[in-house]
């Protein structure tokens, strides 16, 4: 499947979505008295979550943002903005339970043959279950990651970043992606250069 | 005066002969069927007189068969048994016996334990458990009841697939049976035979960019007569996706295939598509591709095929307003009812009785769920008075169960049965509701009886294992339509 994002025009519905959703919520709450995410039960409207379920997502020329939480593959709290400030960025989200994600990220390292203009990183965008047996979620999280930069054979940096789904502002809600692996290519201005969905054919590319 | 050990048993002796020759308790060991008259309980229980459930332990990996007139277990089946490292039985179907406690066959699907529960992608988990389906039998005609497997359908058909099964009734009654799963986005029909043979298969892919949906028939390789989908293989997510996952980052091409549910009457079935808030409805005679039903709110009623290539039929999904979980047919046929849940919390109600499903429309939604309490199972009794829901709610809320008056489309009456309520079914005289709350594959578990009419709810038993599905054995093909066929 190749799949840039670029290029598609979508017929949307997005006004049969606003109403429906919208009279529940005046009939049922007052706005704003409710938050969602994956803590207290709530769970998010359309609008909460880029109008449903498989929301635009970033596009060309928007600014990544990079407020959002990541660590590195030791569980160490690091910063987005420090990372890919000045650099061309090539940025690989994937997840450790889709395995054609994971496949992913050595096609990506071949083409990226180690760039010297182009840094290409890792990030795994959830974390994994620890809720019946315990322990630390991010460092868990790590310890997968770093099986599986050992298990690939990869070379470059992978980074943990927690997701809540549920959540208006967890991280794939706040880039819009649905499907795994969304690779993000970010200028050195930080804008975003061209969002590819799913695997593709990187000879392809311009990464 | 000291009682020594040796006169105490001779005591005890005496007692228990004298007890057997006056005719109350002494029973041969391992009787079948336990006589519960004179005990105090009895008169509760003796009601549900002809009721077998069927209870798969999700992570205690094992079935049972009980005897809900006693209450006992008949008899139980660990898949450890069968070779599997942490099973997991998941959905369960019984095909219909006329005395269960005699004997009858049962359908059972299997999945690995990867879940958010625990770190799936561990080298310590990820290959745990495994894709399973099979064909179960209850013999209960000799002196030990038991339970055994009939045959692994999953590796007679070279396909494994772990979520619901439903048998055909209607015009398709003692003929197939369904297996989907959501990992793989497949089903697969086959006949009921105890060697089972492949009928149809169906693989489900979307296209995130273009914003469509393909769902294709796919075929055994021609020198094996199987598939190559043992186990993982074809497995697009190592988890089920959990209620509100359909808005999780997946495989660009995941959709959560949940079920296939049978129409009562007519010779269709409908594939339901959890992430695409969406349901195929499909020619049984021809397995074509007839249609897929969009069932938010706001949405058309369905939408469009684009084309259709080969054994493929492309459908324009330009919007997926929320996802669904089950959708299924009441007893008479006359509705299709769809769950809609996480970004609208409603009821779809379609009227399903046109043979072309194109003409269904949405006629009314069951409303006022909120926006903590998601629409998840349904279940219906035999002559579609009622329809019962689970309405499913995460940590710290428990969910409830709900009865809805199909006149009118409003919820009549809810119970709060316990955290993580799973399925409804009811009992063969269409009298009870029988629904299993599961604590979250750790906490509180149990199975509740509620009076369908009364609304009372009248017993509650304990389940050890985390059930997170259970069945009635119908009583004939005719009271499965009211079983995991029509809904799930």
């Amino acid at each position: 499947m190749t799949t840039s994002r670029r290029a598609i025009h979508r017929d949307r519905l997005r006004v049969g979505c606003s109403a429906a959703a919208g009279a529940l919520m005046l009939t049922l709450y007052a706005p704003g008295s409710v938050l969602a995410d994956s803590v207290d039960g709530v769970f998010p409207t359309a609008e909460e979550v880029g109008g449903e379920v498989f929301p635009e997502g970033l596009k060309v020329g928007d600014a990544f943002p990079t407020d959002w939480e990541i660590y590195d593959d030791h569980g160490k709290k690091t910063d987005v903005g420090k990372l890919i400030k000045g650099k061309r960025t090539v940025l690989a989200f994937f997840i450790s339970a889709v395995p054609v994600s994971v496949q992913e990220l050595k096609k990506l390292e071949k083409v990226h043959n180690g760039s010297s203009k182009t840094q290409l990183l890792f990030v795994n965008t959830d974390l994994v279950g620890a809720g019946l047996l315990g322990g630390n979620r991010v460092d868990e999280t790590a310890r997968t990651v770093r099986v599986i930069q050992r298990e690939e054979k990869l070379n470059n940096r992978m980074f943990v970043a927690p997701n809540d789904a549920l959540d208006p502002a967890g991280l794939s809600n706040k880039l819009g992606f649905r499907g795994l692996p969304t690779v993000y290519v970010v200028d050195a201005d930080g804008r975003v250069e061209n969002v590819y969905v799913g695997p593709q054919n990187w000879s392809d590319t311009n990464i | 005066m000291s009682i020594s050990r040796r006169d105490l048993m001779k005591g005890a002796m005496a007692a228990g002969v004298a007890g057997a020759a006056s005719g109350f308790g002494m029973k041969a060991a391992q009787a079948a069927v336990h006589d519960a008259t004179g005990e105090r309980q009895h008169d509760l229980f003796k009601q549900f007189k002809g009721n077998v459930v069927l209870l798969p332990g999700k992570y205690s990996g094992a079935v049972s068969a009980m005897d809900l007139s006693v209450p006992e277990t008949l008899a139980w089946y660990s898949f450890g048994l069968a070779g599997i490292d942490m099973p997991i039985p998941h959905h369960i179907a019984a095909l219909p016996s006329a005395d269960p406690y005699k004997g009858f066959d049962f359908y059972q699907t299997m999945q690995p334990p990867a879940a958010p529960y625990v770190n799936e992608n561990s080298p310590e988990w990820r290959d745990r458990g495994a894709f399973k389906m099979f064909k179960m039998r209850y013999d209960g005609s000799g002196q030990q009841n038991k339970i055994s497997i009939v045959s692994d359908v999953s590796e007679a058909t070279g396909m494994a697939l772990g979520v619901h099964v439903s048998i055909g009734v209607g015009p398709n009654a003692n003929k197939y049976v369904a297996y989907a799963d959501g990992q793989k986005d497949m089903v697969l029909i086959t006949d009921i035979s105890d060697d089972p043979k492949i009928v149809k298969a169906f693989r489900c892919d979307y296209d995130p960019v273009a914003r469509q949906v393909n769902i294709s028939h796919i075929f055994p390789d021609q020198a094996t007569g199987k598939f190559d989908f043992i186990d993982r293989k074809g497995m697009k997510t190592s988890h089920e996706a959990m209620l509100g996952e359909e808005l999780m980052p997946a495989d660009p091409t995941a959709v959560f295939v949940d079920a296939f549910t049978w129409h009562p009457e007519l010779p269709l079935g409908a594939i339901l598509i959890r992430r695409l808030g969406c349901c195929a409805i499909v020619d049984t005679n021809t397995w074509e591709v007839l249609a897929m039903l969009s069932t938010g709110k706001g949405a058309p009623d369905n939408f469009p095929l684009v084309k259709q290539q080969g054994y493929t039929w492309t459908f324009s999904i330009p919007s997926v307003l929320t996802p669904l979980h089950e959708a299924g047919f009441i007893t008479s046929g006359e509705y299709f009812l769809a769950c809609n849940n996480v970004l609208q919390n409603n009821i779809a109600v379609y009227r399903s009785e046109d043979p072309n499903p194109l003409k269904w429309k949405k006629e009314t939604f069951v409303e006022g769920f909120g926006r903590k309490y998601l629409p998840l199972h349904m279940g219906n009794v035999p002559d579609s008075r009622w329809v019962f829901f689970t309405i499913w709610a995460r940590k710290p809320h428990n969910g409830y169960i709900c009865k809805v008056d199909p006149k009118t489309w409003k919820v009549v009456a809810k119970w709060d049965t316990g955290p993580d309520p799973h399925t409804c079914d009811c009992t063969v005289d269409g009298q009870f509701i029988t629904t299993v709350y599961s604590g979250h594959q750790a906490g509180q578990s149990g199975m509740v009886v509620i009076h369908a009419d009364s609304n009372e709810i009248v017993a509650r038993l304990p389940n050890p294992g985390g059930m997170h599905d259970h069945v009635v054995v119908p009583e004939s093909w005719e009271g499965l339509k009211s079983s995991r066929s029509t809904s799930v």
